[in-house]
C-alpha cells in the first residue's frame, strides 16, 4: 500500500494524529507543541498535493473506509474541486500556524498545548468535511470545525465570549438545518451517500420535499458562511479572537461552507435541478447583490481595522454565492478561483492584522498611523492584498473578478455585476484610506525641528516570512490562473450551463 | 393505524423544534437558550428515529443467533441506520451542550449576569 | 410501536418543553428538562430505539442534567425580568419560527407512512444491513455493527467530538492563576462541615456496582443494547456521583487532570490507532478484516468483531475522561479548588 493510494485519509488521519500527539506532548513541555503541529499540516499539505496530482493524471479518486462498498460505507471522493479546495486548506494552515509562533506567545502564554491541539482540530475538521463523500459525514465534521471554532474564538479577549456565544447559538442553527434536509433526503431516498443520491434523486424532482430539503441545506450553509442576512455572528467573533486563531478561521471557514454549497448543489442535486427545475437562481443572486453592497457599505463605516476587514468577508462570500447561481460557467469558474483566492487575500490581511496587534497593541485605524516607515516589508506584502482584493491585475483578485464579471455579462444579470464593481470602487477607497493613514507618521512633538530618525522596526521573522510567502503566491496565483482555470476548474464546472 | 395519528409524530417534531427555534432567538437568558437549543436538537432526533421505526417490528438485534441459516425478515427489525446517525447526534449534541454552559459561566464571570440586555449594556 | 403510548409520551414531552422554557427559575428548568430527556428515552425505546434510547438516558438525562444543575450552580437561579423594547426582535424571532414550522409541514405532507415497513428509507440501504450483519461481522447487535464497522469512521469523529469539547471546556474555562480580578464572590456558602452520612455511605456501595455494570456494557454491546458511548458515560457518573456525594477534591485525588487529559487523549489514540493498523498492515483504513494478520486464531469475520471491541473500549475510555473533565471544570469554575 502506497503513500499516494492512502494519501485520500492520510491528510485527514495525520493532522487527528498530531493534534492527539500535541495535546499530550503539551503535558510535558510547553515547547516542543508548536513543531509537532507544523509538522502534521506538513504532512497533510504533502498528502493534498499528492492527491491533486494524482487527481490530475487519473481523473476522480474514490476511497473506501473500512473496505465497505459505497453506499454501504463511507467513501472518500476527490475530483478537482476539492483536490483544489484541500491543497488551499493546508497551505493556508500551513502559513497560518507558523504565523501563530510569537503570537500566541504573547496573547495565550498559559492556554499553549489546548490553543494547538484545537488548532490543529479545525484544520482536521476542514480537510475532512472537503474530502468526503457522504452526507453524515460531512456533518460530523461540520461539528467538530464548529467546536473547534466557538473555543478558539473564545479563548479571545474580553468580548470574545459574548461574541462566541452567539456564534455558538447561530452556528448550531446552521448545523442543525444541514442535518434536518440531509433527513429529508433519507426519508424519500433511503441513502446517505452522496453519489447516490445524485442517481435517486432524478425520478423525485417534482416533489415539495426535494425542494425543500435543498433549502434547509442551503440555509443551514448560508448561516455558516455568514451570508447574508445571517452574518450577524461574523463580525464580532472574528475581531475578537486571538490574531493567530482569526488568521486560520477568518480564510478556511467560510469558505469550505462555500465548497459545501457547490458540492451539494452539483454532486447531490444536479445543475439541471439547480439551476433549471429549482427556480432560486434570480432571487440568490439579488440576495448576493445585497450581501456585497451591506458588506461593503458596512465596511466603509467602520473605524476598527479588523472589523472593516469582517464585513470585507460578508461582501467576499457574495461574491462567491452570487457567482455560483448564476447558471453560467463563467461565473461557478470565478466561484471556485475565488474560493482559492479569497482564502490568501484574507490570510494576507489578517496576518497583517496580527503584527499590527503584536506591535501596536491595538486593532483600530488610528493604531496603523507612521507604519510605512517602520515597517517597509510588512507594508508592502499588505498593500500586495489590498491591490488584490480591490481587484488590481496581475494579482489573483483581478482574475477571479474577471471570471465573474463575465459570468454576469453571460447570464444577462447586469446588477450582480454593478455589484460587482461597486465594490471594488469601495475596496479602493477602504484600502487607499489605510495606506494613506499608514504612510503618515502620528503627531509627534518635534523639538528644534530635527529630522526624527525612524527606526525599522519589523514584525518577527516568524510572523514576515508567512506574509511574504502568501503575498507572493497571489501574484503567482494571478500571472498562472489561465493554467489553474483550464487543468483544475474547468474539469469540475459541468458542459452546457 | 389511522392516517391522522401516522402524521402526529411528525407534526410534533415540528413543534418543538418551532418551540426550541423560538427560545434560542427570542429568549433574553442565556441558560434559556441554551435549553432551547438542546430541545431543538433532540427534535430533530426525534425525526430520524421516526422514520425508523415500523409496525409490528422489535429491536435491531437479531434474535436468531446461534439458530443458523434462520431467515431473517427485513421487516421484523426496526431500521437500524438512522440509530446509527442519532447516536452521533446526541453525542454532538452534549458536547455542544458542554460547550455552550462553559461559555455562560465565563460570560457570568465577567459581567455578572446571564441576561443577554444586561451585557449588551454593559458592552456598550 | 403502540400507538396511544406513542400519542400520550409525546404530549407529555410538548407539555415538559414548553414548561422547561417558560418557567422563571433556572434550577426548575434544568430539573424539568431532565425529565423532557428521559420521556425522550421512553418513546425511543417504543419505537425500537433501544441503543438511542440507552444513550439518550446516560448522557441526556443523565449528564446533560447534571452540567446544567453544576452551571446553574455556580452562576444564578433568577431569570431576570423582561425589559421593554425586546419587542421587535421577539416578533421577528416568531415570524422567523413560524416560517420555518411552515416549510417544514409543507415537506411533511410528502413523506412516506409513518411505522410503514416498506418505506424507501426501510427498503434501500438497511435491509443489507439486518441481512448480512451476522455473516459479515458475527454480531448480532445490527446498530453496534453499522456503528462500528460500517460506518466506523463517523464514529471515530464522534470520539474526536466528544474530545474537542472536553479540551474547548479547558480552554475557555480553565484558570490557573492563583488570583483572578475577575472573580465573583461565591454564590453560595458550600458548607464543608456536615458530611451527609447516610449519601456518603449509600454511594460508597453503589460506585463499584455501577462501574461494573459499565464494563458490562461496554463488553457485552455486541450482543445487547449498549457500547462504548453508554459504558463510558455510565462509569464516568459513577465518578461524579462520588464527586457530588463526598468532596471534589476527594476526587480530584482519585482522577487528576492530568490523568483525565491523558486518559482522553488515549481513548481517540486507541481508536485512531486501530485504523491505523489496518492501514500498516494493507487495507483501507478501519478495514478491521486485516486485523486477523496479528491477532490469534482468528478468521477475517470473527477479526471484525474483535476490532468493534478495540474500538469501543477505546471510545469508553475517552468519554470516561471527557465526562469527568468536563464536569470538572465546570462545577469548579476552571479553577478546579472547590466545587460542588
Amino acid at each position: 500500500m502506497s503513500f499516494a493510494e492512502q494519501a485520500p485519509v492520510l491528510l485527514v488521519i495525520i493532522p487527528l494524529l498530531s493534534a492527539l500527539l500535541v495535546n499530550m506532548v503539551g503535558l510535558i513541555n510547553r515547547r516542543y507543541c508548536l513543531p509537532v503541529a507544523v509538522t502534521g499540516i506538513l504532512g497533510s499539505l504533502t498528502a493534498s498535493v499528492i492527491t491533486l496530482i494524482r487527481v490530475m493524471e487519473n481523473g476522480v479518486i474514490s476511497y473506501r473506509l473500512g473496505g465497505w462498498p459505497p453506499p454501504f460505507g463511507i467513501e472518500y471522493v476527490i475530483d478537482h474541486l476539492n483536490g483544489l479546495v484541500l491543497v488551499t486548506i493546508s497551505f493556508v494552515s500551513l502559513l497560518a500556524v507558523i504565523f501563530s509562533k510569537e503570537s500566541i506567545k504573547k496573547e495565550l502564554p498559559e492556554k499553549i498545548p489546548q490553543f494547538y491541539t484545537l488548532f490543529v482540530l479545525l484544520v482536521t475538521g476542514l480537510l475532512g468535511m472537503t474530502v468526503t463523500g457522504d452526507a453524515f459525514n460531512l456533518y460530523v465534521l461540520l461539528e467538530i470545525s464548529a467546536l473547534t471554532g466557538y473555543a478558539l474564538i473564545a479563548m479571545g479577549d474580553n468580548r470574545a465570549l459574548v461574541a462566541s456565544f452567539n456564534y455558538i447559538i447561530l452556528g448550531t442553527i446552521g448545523a442543525s438545518f444541514y442535518l434536518l434536509g440531509v433527513g429529508h433526503l433519507y426519508i424519500m431516498t433511503g441513502s446517505l451517500n452522496m453519489g447516490d443520491l445524485l442517481t435517486i434523486l432524478p425520478r423525485l424532482y417534482t416533489l415539495n420535499v426535494v425542494f425543500i430539503a435543498l433549502l434547509l441545506i442551503l440555509t443551514g450553509t448560508w448561516i455558516k458562511m455568514a451570508f447574508f442576512p445571517m452574518h450577524g455572528w461574523l463580525p464580532n467573533a472574528y475581531t475578537y479572537a486571538p490574531s493567530a486563531a482569526g488568521c486560520l478561521v477568518a480564510p478556511l471557514v467560510t469558505k469550505v461552507s462555500v465548497y459545501i454549497m457547490i458540492r451539494i448543489m452539483l454532486s447531490v442535486f444536479s445543475p439541471l435541478y439547480v439551476y433549471n427545475i429549482a427556480g432560486l437562481s434570480e432571487t440568490i443572486v439579488w440576495m448576493a447583490v445585497i450581501a456585497i453592497l451591506s458588506g461593503s457599505i458596512l465596511a466603509l463605516a467602520q473605524t476598527d481595522f479588523k472589523k472593516m476587514l469582517t464585513y470585507l468577508i460578508v461582501a467576499e462570500v457574495g461574491y462567491m454565492v452570487g457567482g455560483a447561481w448564476l447558471a453560467s460557467s463563467a461565473g461557478l469558474t470565478g466561484a471556485i478561483l475565488h474560493i482559492v483566492n479569497d482564502a490568501l487575500m484574507t490570510l494576507c490581511l489578517f496576518i497583517f492584522a496580527g503584527i499590527v496587534i503584536y506591535k501596536r497593541g491595538g486593532h483600530q485605524l488610528q493604531d496603523l498611523a507612521g507604519l510605512y516607515k517602520k515597517m517597509p516589508v510588512t507594508m508592502a506584502a499588505f498593500t500586495v492584498g489590498a491591490l488584490s482584493m480591490i481587484g488590481v491585475p496581475p494579482t489573483a483578485g483581478f482574475f477571479s473578478k474577471w471570471y465573474l464579471i463575465l459570468g454576469a455579462i453571460d447570464a444577462g444579470r447586469y446588477h450582480f455585476m454593478a455589484a460587482l464593481l461597486f465594490s471594488s470602487l469601495v475596496n479602493a477607497i477602504l484600502f487607499f484610506r489605510v495606506i494613506e493613514i499608514a504612510y503618515f507618521e502620528p503627531k509627534i512633538d518635534h523639538h528644534g525641528g530635527e529630522t526624527e530618525n525612524i527606526v525599522v522596526d519589523e514584525a518577527p521573522l516568524s510572523m514576515l516570512v508567512p506574509l511574504i510567502i502568501v503575498a507572493l503566491s497571489l501574484i503567482v496565483i494571478g500571472l498562472y490562473s489561465g493554467d489553474i482555470v483550464t487543468n483544475i476548474i474547468q474539469h469540475s464546472v459541468p458542459q452546457g450551463l | 393505524m389511522p392516517s391522522i395519528i401516522s402524521d402526529y409524530n411528525y407534526w410534533i417534531y415540528i413543534l418543538l423544534m418551532m418551540i426550541g427555534l423560538y427560545a434560542m432567538l427570542a429568549k433574553n437568558n442565556l441558560v434559556k437558550k441554551v435549553i432551547g437549543m438542546s430541545i431543538f436538537q433532540t427534535a430533530i432526533i426525534i425525526f430520524y428515529v421516526s422514520i425508523s421505526a415500523k409496525e409490528h417490528a422489535t429491536i435491531p438485534i437479531i434474535a436468531h443467533h446461534g439458530a443458523a441459516e434462520a431467515a431473517i425478515d427485513v421487516a421484523h427489525y426496526a431500521n437500524p441506520l438512522p440509530h446509527v446517525l442519532m447516536l452521533t447526534a446526541i453525542v454532538v449534541s452534549v458536547g455542544t451542550l458542554g460547550v455552550a454552559l462553559a461559555l455562560c459561566l465565563g460570560i457570568y464571570r465577567r459581567y455578572n449576569s446571564l441576561e443577554e440586555d444586561e451585557i449588551q449594556e454593559q458592552l456598550q | 410501536m403502540i400507538w396511544q403510548l406513542d400519542l400520550s409520551i409525546l404530549t407529555l414531552i410538548v407539555i415538559c418543553a414548553f414548561a422547561t422554557i417558560m418557567v422563571k427559575d433556572l434550577l426548575s428548568a434544568a430539573i424539568i428538562f431532565g425529565a423532557y430527556s428521559f420521556l425522550m428515552c421512553l418513546l425511543w425505546t417504543e419505537m425500537g430505539a433501544v441503543d438511542v434510547a440507552f444513550t439518550e438516558a446516560s448522557v441526556g438525562a443523565g449528564v446533560s442534567t447534571v452540567l446544567f444543575i453544576a452551571a446553574v450552580y455556580q452562576t444564578t437561579r433568577k431569570v431576570g425580568v423582561r425589559k421593554s423594547g425586546r419587542l421587535l426582535s421577539k416578533a421577528v424571532a416568531l415570524v422567523a419560527t413560524l416560517l420555518t414550522g411552515l416549510v417544514l409541514l409543507i415537506a411533511e405532507a410528502d413523506f412516506p407512512d409513518f411505522a410503514n415497513p416498506f418505506t424507501p428509507a426501510s427498503l434501500h440501504l438497511s435491509p443489507y444491513y439486518i441481512m448480512q450483519t451476522l455473516h459479515d461481522t458475527n454480531v448480532p447487535n445490527i446498530v453496534t455493527s453499522v456503528l462500528a464497522d460500517y460506518r466506523g469512521f463517523d464514529t471515530m469523529f464522534e470520539t474526536a467530538v466528544i474530545f474537542t469539547a472536553g479540551l474547548a471546556v479547558i480552554a475557555i474555562l480553565r484558570r490557573f492563576k492563583k488570583e483572578d480580578r475577575c472573580d465573583l464572590p461565591e454564590p453560595y456558602v458550600i458548607s464543608e462541615a456536615h458530611p451527609d452520612t447516610i449519601i456518603r455511605f449509600i454511594a460508597r456501595q453503589l460506585v463499584p456496582f455501577i462501574q461494573l455494570f459499565a464494563l458490562y456494557v461496554v463488553a457485552h454491546g455486541h450482543h445487547s443494547p449498549g457500547g462504548g458511548f453508554q459504558g463510558g458515560v455510565i462509569f464516568g457518573a459513577s465518578f461524579i456521583l462520588l464527586a457530588i456525594s463526598y468532596d471534589f477534591k476527594m476526587v480530584l485525588g482519585i482522577m487528576s487532570e492530568r490523568w483525565n487529559i491523558l486518559l482522553g487523549n488515549i481513548g481517540v489514540l486507541i481508536y485512531a490507532g486501530i485504523g491505523f493498523l489496518c492501514l500498516l498492515l494493507g487495507a483501507n483504513f478501519l478495514d478491521y478484516s486485516v486485523l486477523s494478520k496479528v491477532l490469534p486464531a482468528t478468521d477475517k469475520i470473527m477479526a471484525r468483531s474483535h476490532g468493534m471491541l478495540g474500538i469501543e473500549i477505546g471510545v469508553a475510555i475517552a468519554v470516561l475522561a471527557i465526562v469527568i473533565s468536563i464536569y470538572f471544570n465546570i462545577v469548579s469554575r476552571g479553577k478546579y479548588d472547590k466545587g460542588l
